[in-house]
């Protein structure tokens, strides 16, 4: 079991196995999130880990950008050890950015285009 | 029971000009996205000036569920089945482009209060046509076609959704994608036998929100395709390059003799001609070619973003909408060749130009709408998608969208923002929400089609 803390519900806390996503987990006790499509497509669930480590994979909507802010998608992520998350868009500061005032770098982009910062040293 | 036969819809696109005047207007109205826990929902207008609810919101429909994020929907009838006197437009397909639900709304039973009748489940699609991310939804004759964006893992290019007139699965509609790299919007045209469809981009792309560099990794699409339609499969593609960076809405003249169509380049902010030359080839050309624009706090220019295009219903204007801009333009297109700008309006946008329409406070800029039969009345709403109005309109989440007319002068041309009109979606009982596509019960610019 790993204890997962929402730092912007009050610090309320809820106990999780980690078979089932977080996502379905939260719910299923009670705590009220947003989602979309449920595969990790889509950034609608998408938190903001403050600690702790989790096994999210099996997303494919975070750019490196996003995931170096510490976004989450909750619909397909595992929690490894205990976390503390702001959820909802309240955690949505720096998850939208306008993309012409605000561009990428190239080791920002998402894994399957990306190139490692460190590529040409 | 409108026009002279006994089906749904009109006997000629003259006919469904002489039409009644729409009465009431359905549009989706969102939450996902904007951080209210509420389902998403189809809203019905009051289009009726003699009205004591004349534009206001006079019911809304709600969806069972939330996160589905309504986008477009498409009627189970239209003027293609005119001669069937078993068919009626009575129920309106509302997809959920992130849930992959299909619902099916009555609309027949209570035209002022539509009910929920079905819904396609979106794991039940998933698992027998490995399709997600529901965008358009045509009717042929008596059965359906809905394009999806992509595979049951938000991939590219997905395929068609074939389901029959009790709105059961039928499976995949076409034959094969060829090698076409992504799907969005279709418009057919029989007596050509012809279909052409566009490209956004992957679900998986498109969906957590715009990364401009995708664009130069060719994750966004810049291609048209043309298909014969009784063999349902791709033929021919026309590469629009740089021209027609992410072709979005098409459209063919209502007129069924025509082989006449346009399509709309959001990025590119242009629009591209294409029709069947008389030694049966097909052609295309840039005819409108929006220019950028300079922002004090923008490095480059801002593009248009011309997310959607419509063709009235005598095929003499064509409507354009920057969303980014903030403007909305009529062109004369009696030579589809040379279009000639007839009229011009400004509603929100990020120039500055119009912030507030009629007392209300135009956050986002115009981006879908539906025009009348009669074409003198042009409804607007202003969201386009919630990840993309978070990107490029944050404040939408605090002021939702808005719903404004435009009277439209089908005679000398024009265009004039209506002072009596305007719907503020940041005023909804559960908080602000977000409308994106209107139809009318009676059949609209850009739903029919006929045979």
């Amino acid at each position: 079991m790993t204890k997962i803390t929402i730092a912007n519900r009050g610090n309320d806390f809820y106990k999780v196995k980690g078979n089932k996503p977080l996502l379905l987990e939260l719910r299923s006790q009670g705590l009220d999130l947003p989602y979309g499509c449920q595969y990790g497509g889509c950034i609608t669930c998408a938190a903001k880990l403050i600690e702790g480590e989790v096994d999210q994979r099996a997303q494919v909507a975070l750019n490196n950008r996003q995931i170096n802010d510490g976004y989450v998608i909750l619909c397909v992520a595992h929690a490894k050890t205990d976390c503390t998350f702001e959820v909802g868009v309240e955690s949505h500061d720096k998850l939208y950015r306008n993309p012409f005032i605000d561009p990428l770098a190239p080791h920002e982009l998402k894994a399957d285009i990306a190139i490692r910062k460190d590529a040409n040293k | 029971m409108d026009g002279f036969c006994c089906g749904p819809g009109y006997s000629s696109p003259s006919e469904a000009i002489k039409a009644p005047r729409e009465k009431i207007l359905y549009t989706i109205a969102i939450y996902t996205g904007t951080g209210i826990q509420k389902p998403d929902y189809l809203a019905t207008i009051d289009l009726d000036p003699e009205s004591s609810t004349y534009s206001k919101v006079i019911n809304r429909l709600e969806m069972p569920g939330i996160g589905d994020e309504l986008h477009h929907m498409g009627w189970n009838a239209c003027s293609s089945c005119h001669g069937d006197n078993k068919m009626s437009r009575g129920y309106l397909l509302v997809p959920g482009v992130r849930s992959n639900n299909i619902y099916v709304v009555d609309t027949a039973t209570d035209p002022f209060s539509p009910s929920l009748y079905k819904t396609v489940d979106g794991a039940e699609i998933k698992s027998k046509t490995n399709l997600s991310g529901p965008h358009t939804v045509h009717c042929l004759g008596s059965e359906i076609i809905i394009s999806f964006l992509g595979d049951a893992k938000g991939e590219a290019p997905g395929g068609y959704l074939h389901l029959n007139k009790d709105f059961e699965i039928v499976g995949r509609w076409e034959n094969s994608m060829g090698d076409i790299p992504f799907s969005y919007d279709f418009w057919y045209q029989p007596r050509h036998n012809v279909m052409v469809s566009s490209e956004w981009a992957a679900p998986n792309t498109f969906m957590p929100g715009f990364d401009l560099e995708e664009v130069g990794h060719l994750k966004y699409g810049r291609r048209l395709h043309i298909w014969d339609f009784a063999k349902k499969k791709p033929v021919e593609t026309m590469y629009l390059g740089e021209d027609g960076l992410v072709p979005l809405e098409v459209k063919f003249l209502h007129d069924p003799d025509s082989s006449h169509g346009f399509c709309g380049a959001a990025l590119s902010s242009n629009v591209i001609h294409f029709w069947k030359s008389k030694e049966e080839k097909w052609e295309w050309e840039k005819i409108i070619d929006v220019d950028n624009e300079p922002h004090p706090d923008w490095p480059i220019p801002i593009p248009g973003v011309m997310s959607a295009i419509l063709v009235s219903m005598d095929d003499k204007y064509l409507y354009i909408n920057n969303w980014l801009h903030g403007d909305m333009r009529q062109y004369d297109i009696s030579d589809p060749h040379k279009p000639v700008m007839t009229g011009q309006v400004w509603m929100g946008g990020l120039l500055g130009k119009a912030p507030v329409i009629n007392g209300v406070n135009i956050t986002g800029g115009p981006q879908m709408y539906q025009l009348s039969l009669d074409g003198k009345r042009m409804y607007v709403t202003t969201s386009l998608f919630s990840t993309w109005d978070n990107q490029f309109y944050p404040d939408m989440r605090t002021q939702g969208g808005a719903m404004l007319m435009i009277d439209c002068d089908v005679k000398n041309g024009g265009m004039k923002i209506n002072k009596d009109f305007i719907i503020d979606f940041g005023k909804e009982p559960n908080g602000p929400s977000r409308c994106h596509e209107s139809r009318y019960p009676g059949g609209d610019c850009t739903s029919d089609i006929w045979l």
